[in-house]
């Protein structure tokens, strides 16, 4: 099936993602969507220099949301599991390849932001919360479960990367100042 | 849950509701909704792909002028045309009290491992000169002259200049190192000579008896417990120790004699383990000029052919220095250092206690 049709598919009958056979075509256009966003993710850092130039490069780009929305879909689907919703977890993973192509944007938002029309960082703010709502309508989709649940499993590998990241950076800092002092 | 087969299709067998809106009226809207959907994302995904085309061409152009930009404008870089780019000045710094490491590790500042550095850096092509950033009021005997030695090995070997730089304290086995090469810098009031061995040793004899502790020892020789903390010093032993003394101070003077070339009978008398400034040396000319680190690195840099302001390369690795002060911060927390500085074991010494 062309990827514009699984994709319109998607869009026009999201009830379908739940359905007993994963929908065809779904797989090809969840990569793509990791691909392409991946793309635009790399273009936009690119512009900003904040990523060497090479395909070596965007691979690593491309290797790292992979493994993160691997874990991110894992995260999410062990909450579920654990208070006894259930679904599948590849397509969730898959599902999250199409809400990607959001990231799509960040290449005309990155001229924009270029032109000083809003920081770069603030383009890249919105883009990721347009993800998230985009994510938390398809884990609605997949997982029969309330606006909140949704919100709160979506948010919840978010919420612990931040907390173990400020956790990392304040022992860094202790451990720094221990060194020095 | 209803199974759905067709991802794309419409299942004919689908009734619709009670209450739900007649077919006729939804027909139109559903039928019409995807083919826009397919539209829109067509003209989205055409955008995309003219939004990446442009931002690469961006890409490529901001890429290429910053290849083609100039590096460094800076016209003091011209002064060295004739020179390779990488040429440069090694800055070697010696800090603290020297003496042998306790371990091989890598990262320590003992007396084998700067001796190391300097063998490994006299070796590189790119370093044309050595300077020694020298900080130290000297250290034991054995782990000074590995230092002198290496430098005497690189100089042979390399025919690179060494230019030795004094900063707060250089005296005594600091001196000794700074006695191999073939300039000493020092700021006017640095404080240096203190040319001489010291050996001392504590006597905790009166306080053991207080304490009711004896120590009892079993000896091969008489001499076998020499420097002991536990008692006396025999006439003997003193004498002995002082012969070693002499030994050392003799090797002392003959590195003087020969660094700074001088007859010993001169450094002699200079060698009454006095310490001197900067500028006091310079008068006994124990000093060949006064100046900072740059004014070092300026020195070595026209002995080593590249014209004052040369590129400047340090020793320091970063891994290095920080598994240094990991180390340091994880032996005991310190108090390791606190424990060797009062350790009662005896050593001859080219060391200045008054710091």
């Amino acid at each position: 099936m062309n990827t514009f049709v699984a994709l319109e598919t998607i869009i026009n009958k999201p009830e379908l993602l739940a359905g007993a056979e994963r929908p065809e075509g779904l797989g090809r256009t969840g990569l793509l969507g990791y691909f392409s966003g991946t793309l635009g993710l790399f273009v936009f850092l690119r512009i900003f220099s904040a990523v060497p130039p090479g395909v070596m490069s965007f691979s690593m780009v491309l290797l790292l949301v992979l493994a993160a929305n691997f874990f991110f879909a894992s995260a999410i689907h062990l909450f579920m599991d654990l208070t006894g919703v259930k679904g599948s977890a590849s397509r969730l993973f898959l599902a999250f390849g199409c809400s990607d192509y959001f990231l799509a944007l960040l290449v005309p938002l990155a001229f924009f932001a270029k032109l000083h029309i809003l920081n770069g960082f603030l383009w890249f703010c919105l883009c990721l919360l347009l993800i998230i709502y985009a994510r938390v309508r398809l884990v609605r989709r997949l997982y029969p479960v309330s606006v909140n649940k949704a919100l709160l499993s979506v948010w919840l590998p978010y919420a612990g990367f931040s907390v173990v990241f400020f956790a990392v950076c304040v022992y860094s800092l202790a451990w720094l100042i221990w060194l020095v002092i | 849950m209803e199974e759905q087969n067709n991802f794309g299709g419409v299942n004919p067998g689908e009734q619709p509701e009670p209450g739900a809106q007649p077919a006729p009226s939804v027909q139109p809207a559903s039928a019409a909704s995807p083919r826009g959907a397919a539209l829109w994302l067509k003209i989205i995904a055409g955008l995309y792909a003219l939004s990446l085309i442009a931002a690469l061409a961006v890409i490529n152009r901001a890429d290429a002028v910053r290849k083609s930009k100039p590096k460094d404008l800076d016209l003091s870089k011209l002064t060295g045309i004739g020179q390779s780019k990488k040429d440069a000045v090694a800055v070697i710094p010696i800090y603290g009290a020297i003496s042998q490491g306790n371990s091989s590790r890598s990262w320590e500042r003992g007396s084998q491992q700067i001796a190391k550095r300097i063998t490994a850096l006299a070796g590189k092509k790119e370093v044309k000169a050595i300077v020694l950033d020298i900080n130290s009021p000297g250290g034991t005997v054995g782990a000074v002259q590995e230092i002198y030695s290496a430098i005497l090995k690189a100089k042979a070997e390399t025919k690179k200049p060494f230019i030795a730089r004094f900063g707060e304290v250089s005296a005594s086995g600091g001196y000794y190192v700074a006695a191999a090469c073939d300039q000493i810098i020092a700021q006017p009031g640095t404080i240096t000579g203190s040319i001489g061995v010291i050996f001392s040793v504590g006597n905790f004899e009166g306080l053991m008896k207080k304490v009711g502790f004896r120590s009892e020892v079993i000896k091969s020789g008489k001499f076998k417990d020499i420097g002991s903390a536990s008692r006396e010093m025999t006439p003997e032993e003193r004498k002995l120790l002082q012969a070693m003394i002499d030994d050392s101070y003799d090797q002392f003077v003959t590195a003087v004699s020969a660094g700074r070339k001088m007859p010993a009978d001169q450094v002699k008398l200079l060698a009454d383990g006095r310490i001197y400034t900067g500028r006091q040396g310079l008068e006994v000319k124990l000093v060949d000029s006064l100046g900072d680190l740059q004014d070092a690195i300026d020195k070595a840099g026209e002995l080593g052919g590249l014209g004052k302001n040369p590129r400047v390369l340090t020793d320091s690795d970063p891994f290095e220095n920080f598994l240094s002060l990991m180390d340091s911060k994880l032996s005991l927390f310190g108090a390791k250092s606190v424990f060797d500085s009062v350790s009662p074991a005896a050593s001859l010494e080219y060391h200045w206690y008054g710091k």
